[in-house]
């Protein structure tokens, strides 16, 4: 029985690839948009205009609060009754990117607070202003404790799109979804499912605890 | 060229700088000095509004530091301050430290800017190191770049917050050089410090501060032999008996 | 926009919303006590120093970070039956919850030992007290305080991942949301209604967590 389902599964493959490149696009362009956006508000949220940081505090708030389907639903059945009508894939991009943007200015914020007060004081007693302070003094030695959150998050956000596969997008998950209706096997085709997602992830993973300089193997005993 | 006015300031309820009275006219050397908390450090914080006042006035030459409309960048081009912990920018070289501000907030030209940071750095005595990056260097050598890098920008006056306390002793000497050759070439400077044989070498008037007042004022001489306040008496009893 | 906004609806439908709400931390509260167990033993595995025990441990902790979390909900929920294995719905949700925040919970504790200096295990070994004693006088005690917060954060994302629940069919916040969008055809008033009640739960975890913080201001002992 196994046998002929796996055998089924392999001439299904190239839907899986299929599946596979949406997600790669899907997770791209949202990483690309959420960095962008994330870092630009992660360094405004660092500043002191307090109206602002009460605004963004309250947004981080929200897409934190809530599950990622939550918002998918919202974005995906409650734009059209505004008049905005977006396809799968649109509403995929933009609501993983909201929620990317949010995670990453965090992380932006934490990193720009955790450089040392005396050097954006020193800067700006040689007469340099906010930005000229932000940008040669303080955002690039807040970079490097920047990276190994950043790449963490990446992979988080890959996972997430598996969920907007509920809105008919047909990545990885949805084609694994719609493949075990055929082939009754969940544990081989969701098995390769996770497969898939594994060997886009875990290089990440594996990256982002290089980054931190952790080792994954036993490195401590009791 | 540098004048407090009744000059009162609050850290929430604590009254950190009570009544202050100040005056430094040009190319004068003021020292202060006093016990932790006194309030010496928020004083010269104060003069380029690295901390602001609840009440009173701080001028500068012709500018209102209190005032809120006061051109922020033009007062701090004015002058310049030296840090207890350096504060060099550490992704920078020696020289990308001290050049920074002058191309960017004076626009000054690259190659204008890199001659005038080696000479700076010539002054300070570590024109040799102008390509290493702060980690490279002593404490003592970060903080005389720290030095140049204050006087980058030409400015009128210069503050100095306990600009030795930071360093290993077998260092505090060559940054003292720098500041006394400086103070001989006829630098406004408030230095806040506990050495006191910079006060007697170079200082024209020593400030002592107890818990946020000023408590005396005199010329080095007067202030070592001849205190007048008990609390100076009892201040320099412990810091000369070792 | 708000004047069609039926706040009415949400008013009669709010015994359903309750319902879900009261599911989703049945099944939260499930998932973190079957999260704490699988984590425990994980990370005991992982650290006993056996490449036998560590192994597995490193396998399932790093591919349970690598895959989403609603592929290996369908792995259960379309697998377990063709095992022969029949949970309801609710059930299979737990499981994937409980070994997902497992791996979780396994390196926060992990991070947690990793944390206390390696002088402490030393004094302890020296005083002439075994594994166990080690454990459970200063190990543990000095590491709770570091992982009770990052716990607390792992509780968040466990509801919030049980909204997942709802597409396996399970009634819980989340669902009674899409029904009142597929029931009803108001997707608005379901979804804001969901979404705030969701807000409620993570306000009122993060205050917990605030204040338990400021009790625990638990530092481990300094000095190698």
């Amino acid at each position: 029985m196994w046998g002929y389902y796996f055998q089924n599964l392999l001439d299904s493959l190239p839907f899986f690839f299929k599946g596979l490149w949406v997600t790669v696009q899907v997770a791209g362009l949202s990483l690309a948009i959420g960095t962008v956006c994330g870092f630009v508000l992660g360094i405004a949220r660092a500043g002191r205009v307090r109206a602002l940081n009460f605004v963004l505090a309250g947004y981080v708030d929200l897409i934190r609060g809530t599950p990622f389907l939550v918002q998918i639903f919202i974005v995906f059945f409650i734009l059209p009754e505004w008049g905005i009508q977006l396809e799968a894939f649109s509403s995929a991009v933009l609501s993983l990117s909201i929620y990317g943007t949010a995670y990453i200015c965090e992380i932006v914020c934490g990193a720009v607070q955790g450089v040392p007060n005396g050097q954006r004081e020193a800067a700006a007693a040689s007469g340099l202003n906010w930005i000229q302070q932000m940008r040669y003094v303080v955002v690039p030695q807040a970079l490097r404790p920047i990276l190994p959150p950043l790449v963490g998050q990446y992979v988080l956000l890959i996972k997430d799109t598996a969920v907007v596969s509920v809105i008919g997008l047909t990545d990885v998950t949805r084609v694994g979804w719609l493949t075990v209706q055929r082939i009754p096997n969940g544990i081989l085709v969701f098995g390769l499912v996770g497969l898939l997602y594994f060997s886009i992830c875990y290089p990440l993973v594996w990256f982002s605890n290089r980054l931190e300089g952790r080792l994954t193997v036993e490195d401590n005993s009791l | 060229m540098i004048r407090f006015n009744k000059v009162n300031k609050y850290f929430g309820d604590l009254h950190v700088l009570q009544d202050i009275d100040l005056h430094i006219a040009p190319s004068e050397v003021a020292v202060v000095c006093g016990p932790s908390g006194s309030g010496k450090s928020t004083l010269i914080r104060c003069i380029n509004r690295l901390e602001t006042i609840q009440s009173g006035e701080i001028f500068v030459d012709d500018l209102a530091v209190h005032d809120r409309a006061t051109d922020l960048i033009r007062l701090r081009t004015e002058v310049g301050f030296v840090f207890q912990q350096f504060n060099l920018y550490p992704h920078m070289t020696a020289l990308e430290n001290v050049t920074l501000a002058p191309m960017k907030v004076r626009k000054t030209p690259p190659t204008q800017a890199r001659e005038l940071g080696l000479d700076l750095l010539a002054k300070v005595g570590i024109h040799e190191k102008a390509d290493a990056y702060p980690a490279q260097l002593s404490g003592g050598q970060q903080q005389r770049v720290a030095i140049a890098r204050g006087l980058a920008m030409q400015p009128q006056i210069m503050l100095f917050d306990e600009p030795t306390s930071a360093l290993d002793p077998e260092m505090i000497n060559e940054v003292l050089e720098v500041m006394i050759q400086l103070a001989k070439d006829g630098m406004t400077m408030v230095v806040v410090t506990h050495e006191m044989g910079f006060a007697r070498e170079v200082g024209h008037k020593v400030v002592f501060m107890d818990m946020g007042q000023i408590v005396e004022t005199a010329p080095p001489d007067a202030f070592f032999t001849n205190a007048q306040n008990e609390r100076t008496l009892l201040f320099l009893s412990k810091i000369l008996s070792h | 926009m708000l004047e069609t906004f039926n706040f009415r609806v949400i008013w009669a439908t709010m015994p359903q919303f309750l319902h879900g709400l009261g599911a989703t931390a049945w099944i939260s509260l499930v998932a973190l006590v079957g999260a704490m167990l699988v984590g425990i033993l994980a990370c005991v595995m992982r650290l006993s120093g056996r490449r036998l025990l560590a192994l597995p441990a490193v396998a399932f902790i790093e591919v349970i970070r690598s895959t989403p979390l609603l592929a290996q909900l369908y792995f259960f929920y379309f697998g377990l039956p063709g095992l022969g294995l029949r949970f309801t719905e609710t059930q299979t949700g737990i499981v994937a919850l409980s070994l997902n925040s497992g791996a979780y919970v396994a390196e926060i504790i992990r991070a947690g030992v990793m944390s206390i200096p390696r002088g402490q295990t030393e004094a302890a070994a020296a005083t002439g007290l075994n594994l166990y004693q080690r454990l459970r006088y200063i190990i543990l005690p000095q590491a709770i305080g570091v992982t009770i917060p990052a716990l607390l954060g792992q509780m968040i994302v466990l509801v919030k991942d049980s909204a997942l629940l709802a597409l396996i069919s399970v009634f819980e916040l989340t669902r009674a949301g899409q029904l009142m969008a597929s029931e009803r055809f108001m997707p608005a008033e379901g979804f804001f209604t969901t979404a705030v009640f969701y807000l409620l739960i993570y306000f009122v975890l993060k205050y917990a967590s605030g204040q338990w913080q400021k009790r625990l201001i638990f530092r481990p002992a300094g000095g190698a």
